[in-house]
């Protein structure tokens, strides 16, 4: 049973989800869930270990796909279209729907390339002078220009884990994404660097669509305006940031915030 | 949560560790640094061991192998403008010069000036093809026609021997005497280098060898490393996992540990079926080795693929990229270092492969350096077998002065290959 708080349905919703399963093999990791993510806000994803946050937010950009034993079944839309429909390029969804992943990921290649990739295999910026601009716009809005403008040529792998992480989101937007999902996006760092990144979540909301999955729900409540908790597969309860964590409704919901378990 | 309580460490009974500040520990700590010390001191000398016998190797292959590097050449001095052999930069250069000279006499006119300056016995042991090294020179530089010139002739290998103080007494007597005169000494041989094989060992070269290896190589280098390495990419990125490519992937394991004369076999099967006329030529000996190498360049393909990180593959297809955008921009160059070590290892396996060129017809006499892909040809361990089963002593040092170039043919190859591995190596 899934507890929704009201207001929470979006006739504007970028991505709205129906009825979503996920299984691993005859495994069920997604028991039905539907819901509506709204452009303008951090929608955070919160849970214990295991409760399939992350495998449903993989469905967004269908990174489930790369993963043999995983099914998706259910409605997933963006902006009302069908992400597994025949319309639907899966290579246009990824350019359009970014991902930051867990562990800082960047490429083994140098600061510049690794955020002129995706604009190029994409075809966006043909000439030079237009990928310095996409370049040094994408890292300054990761907050990273001031760091690094010195150093593009390095290798992006030598950069501080905080800063690479920041690479890796400034990557993301390179391709003017309209969500970016974001996989536990600061627990592989420490304090100062999480400080930084959640700040830059906070710059990035307006912009973009930002869909979270956190451990720490300080995290959630920091930067997030809508929160839904999972529990075993399912949607628990889904609501505004702040009446999730002050005024939560099912049982299950106040027992975690409160650190009953997880 | 709060129910279960941790036994605190001072609670008398509930702790079932004992104190560790006692000589009894001191005594298991001791005896841990031992094994420590007797692990690394069997390590060390087991490195050791294999340090000497490489270098009692190298070393044996060395000494060896210089004298191999040497011929002993009598010293003729010809004076052209006497001699009756005439000739111009035209006629000596000419493809034809060759027969010319040897109409004009040109071997007679070495024996006469030889049996004047170092006796009838000592001319008599001139190699009998020594007028073509003559010739060369002559065609190198038609000048020396005009006057007298001094040459170094290859002797037979009866005075070599006797040189070294072998073979016949009376040998090693004539070689004594010319040798104090100054008239006979070894020289290095610069032309074991760029001649082919002979009958006599003063005469032999390892270039038709070496040429025939190069373009064998060659040929397995093409087939096996784009063929392998897209296999091993094939199989590894978009092959789904089932029961076919598990039948695949042992057969491609097996293929790697099948003795090598049964793909010469194979060789002698399939590829002589189809072309019957390409006998001993590098075209099918390449074709053969690739078969042998391709499935080392597939497995250690495979595992190079396995160790790119799944989070570069996931970040580039995050971003968008399509597989085939994400295997050649990311996981090929990643994986290329150990993809090259891998084609280091097959390519060195056959380069000294003997067995499977055996059979398709490489165990031949080939005195001029092959041609191209299909004319026939030996390899660098096919000469080294055919010398070693020579009774003539000179061969020995050149069958070794061989290994000496095999060696160092592979040495090349493998530093080339790790250049080319160090140089797209990157750290992620």
């Amino acid at each position: 049973m899934t507890v929704i708080h009201p207001n929470m349905a979006d006739e504007n919703a970028k991505i709205r989800a129906r009825d979503v399963c996920v299984f691993y093999g005859d495994k069920k990791a997604i028991d039905h869930v539907s819901i509506d993510i709204s452009p303008n806000y951090v929608t955070a994803f919160i849970g214990p270990s295991g409760c399939g946050k992350s495998t449903f937010l993989r469905c967004f950009n269908r990174m489930n796909d790369t993963i043999g034993a995983a099914k998706v079944t259910g409605l997933i839309e963006l902006d009302g279209e069908d992400i597994h429909g025949s319309r639907m390029d899966v290579v246009q969804l990824r350019a359009r729907v970014g991902m930051v992943f867990q562990k800082p990921n960047p490429f083994p290649k140098s600061i510049y390339e690794n955020i002129a990739y995706g604009p190029k295999i994409h075809g966006l910026a043909e000439k030079k002078a237009d990928l310095d601009i996409v370049v040094e716009r994408s890292l300054t809005r990761a907050g990273l220009w001031d760091e690094v403008k010195d150093r593009l040529e390095d290798s992006g792998t030598a950069l501080s884990g905080g800063q690479q992480q920041r690479l890796c989101i400034a990557r993301a937007i390179a391709v003017d994404p309209e969500v970016i999902l974001m996989d536990e996006p600061a627990s592989a760092l420490d304090p100062i660097a999480t400080a930084k990144i959640e700040e830059l979540i906070d710059e990035l909301s307006g912009r973009y669509a930002i869909v979270i999955v956190t451990h720490s729900m300080q995290q959630a409540a920091r930067v997030s305006q809508r929160t839904a908790f999972f529990h075993l597969g399912k949607m628990v309860e889904y609501g505004p940031t702040s009446e999730i964590f002050t005024n939560p409704i099912e049982e299950r919901t106040k027992d975690y915030i409160t650190g009953r378990y997880g | 949560m709060s129910s279960s309580v941790l036994p605190r460490a001072d609670d008398a009974g509930a702790h079932p560790l004992g104190p560790t500040r006692t000589p009894a520990f001191e005594a298991r700590l001791a005896k841990r640094y031992r094994a420590e010390r007797n692990f690394r001191l069997v390590g060390m000398s087991a490195v050791i061991f294999s340090v000497a016998v490489l270098v009692f190797l190298l070393g044996n292959m060395l000494i060896n192998g210089i004298a191999g590097f040497q011929r002993a050449e009598m010293e003729v001095t010809i004076d052209f403008p006497a001699s009756g052999v005439s000739g111009d930069a035209v006629s000596l250069t000419a493809p034809s010069a060759m027969q010319t000279l040897e109409m004009q006499g040109l071997p007679d006119v070495i024996l006469f000036f030889a049996e004047s300056q170092v006796g009838k016995d000592a001319a008599e042991q001139i190699s009998s093809d020594a007028w073509r090294d003559v010739a060369a020179a002559l065609a190198d530089d038609p000048d020396l026609i005009t006057r007298s010139a001094t040459f170094r002739l290859p002797t037979s290998s009866a005075l070599a021997s006797g040189l070294q103080g072998e073979g016949a007494p009376e040998m090693q007597a004539l070689a004594q005497k010319l040798a104090n005169e100054g008239k006979l000494a070894r020289n290095w041989d610069w032309g074991f280098l760029s001649r082919s094989d002979a009958t006599s060992p003063q005469a032999v070269g390892i270039w038709g060898a070496l040429k025939g290896s190069m373009l064998t190589m060659l040929v397995t280098l093409v087939l096996a490393f784009p063929i392998g390495v897209l296999s091993a990419l094939y199989l590894e990125e978009y092959a789904p996992r089932n029961r076919w490519t598990d039948i695949i992937e042992v057969s491609i394991s097996n293929l790697a540990a099948v003795p090598s004369i049964i793909f010469g076999l194979l060789g002698l099967a399939v590829f002589l079926a189809l072309f019957p006329g390409l006998r001993s030529a590098p075209l099918i000996g390449g074709m053969t080795l690739a078969l042998m190498t391709m499935p080392v360049i597939v497995i250690s393909g495979r595992n190079a693929i396995k160790a790119v990180p799944p989070s570069i593959r996931d970040g580039a297809l995050a971003i968008g990229a399509s597989p085939v955008q994400v295997v050649f921009h990311h996981v090929l160059p990643l994986a290329l270092p150990g993809m090259l070590t891998g084609t280091i290892i097959g390519m060195a396996r056959a380069l000294g492969e003997t067995a499977p060129l055996l059979l398709i017809g490489m165990r031949i006499f080939v005195a001029t350096p092959p041609e191209g892909f299909a004319s026939p040809a030996t390899v660098l361990p096919m000469q080294i077998f055919l010398w070693s089963d020579e009774i003539d002593r000179g061969f020995v040092e050149r069958t070794s002065a061989a290994i000496i170039v095999l060696l160092v043919f592979l040495l090349t190859m493998n530093g080339l290959a790790i250049y080319l591995r160090n140089k797209f190596e990157k750290r992620w």
